[in-house]
């Protein structure tokens, strides 16, 4: 299934600018310094066979990117992404079982660390995947369903801080999630570390602690 | 209407139904002989099985399973079915948070 996400399709010439813009914007090669703690931390995860050998993610909150590695350690592709509108590392406990009106903004935090991730759908049945099932975060393809949050517009945007929107899921741009984190991560279980943002790598990534 | 137009008219009727006819031609190797015997399981999955089927071999799943609600809040445990190696049985559909 590659599920076509509501207000692509029949989006026109606008959004289809949009889209373009989107595409250019993660054919390019990340900037030097936004890539350089993605790229830390997966030489460090593949140094320590943290990846168990198998592709990964690296989502970069402070600079609202995603990075997709190979195995090696090797970076395949990156783009901008939306996150979680509030600042933070953590989820608020048993939030994944809230109902969407009831999560306060200060609430609607993407976790950092290391997640194992899976592959499934959501109630609407579309494919996306898991970054932590029981608070609900998960990473799929951007939705500009409610016109007003200008989702794909923050996407398309050259600055950081309007990629603050979500309530804690990963928005990827469709077309970005299909080359690059379907292969990777929709069809097995694999890893995403999203680099914390209130403190230090080493207290959310055990393997750094043992790289010695 | 004299012959010739009825003549022409049948040629007409003839030819359209013969069009139609060859616009849709039969399957003759069905995906699902089941399911084109008229059998369909009322799970919305293949023939042979019920419930959801875990995967395997990964391969993708074409459709979603069954939506429980927006707000499951069953635990990991009682939701995952068994998996084996990195391909995953797929935990229920639930609503993320966006």
């Amino acid at each position: 299934m590659n599920a076509v996400q509501p207000g692509t399709g029949a989006a026109g010439r606008p959004l289809a600018v949009l889209a373009a813009a989107l595409l250019l914007a993660f054919a390019r090669l990340p900037l030097a310094e936004a890539a350089e703690d993605a790229q830390w931390l997966a030489r460090a995860a593949v140094a320590a066979a943290d990846n168990r050998g198998a592709p990964f993610a690296v989502v970069d909150k402070r600079n609202a990117r995603v990075f997709v590695f190979d195995a090696g350690g090797r970076l395949q592709g990156s783009s901008p992404v939306l996150l979680g509108l509030a600042h933070g590392d953590d989820s608020v406990p048993g939030i994944g079982e809230r109902a969407m009106a009831e999560i306060r903004p200060e609430e609607r935090t993407t976790p950092a660390g290391r997640f194992d991730t899976e592959p499934g759908f959501n109630t609407k049945g579309e494919d996306i995947v898991w970054i932590d099932y029981d608070a609900a975060v998960s990473m799929h393809r951007v939705r500009a369903t409610v016109k007003s949050e200008r989702r794909l517009e923050r996407l398309a945007s050259p600055t950081v801080a309007d990629n603050r929107i979500s309530y804690g899921c990963i928005n990827v741009p469709a077309a970005f999630y299909d080359a690059y984190i379907r292969p990777v991560l929709g069809s097995r279980r694999g890893v995403v570390y999203v680099l914390p943002e209130t403190t230090a790598a080493h207290k959310r990534f055990e393997f750094l602690n043992r790289a010695g | 209407m004299n012959s010739t137009s009825r003549l022409i008219a049948a040629l007409a009727l003839g030819a359209a139904g013969a069009a139609f006819a060859q616009g849709n031609p039969p399957t003759t190797t069905p995906p699902n002989p089941a399911t084109a015997a008229g059998q369909q399981n009322p799970a919305g999955g293949p023939m042979g099985t019920t419930g959801v089927t875990p995967e395997s071999g990964g391969t993708t799943r074409s459709t979603a399973p069954t939506a429980q609600g927006s707000t499951d809040t069953s635990s990991s445990s009682s939701t995952t079915m068994a998996a084996s190696g990195d391909t995953p049985a797929m935990r229920r559909a639930r609503a993320d948070r966006n």
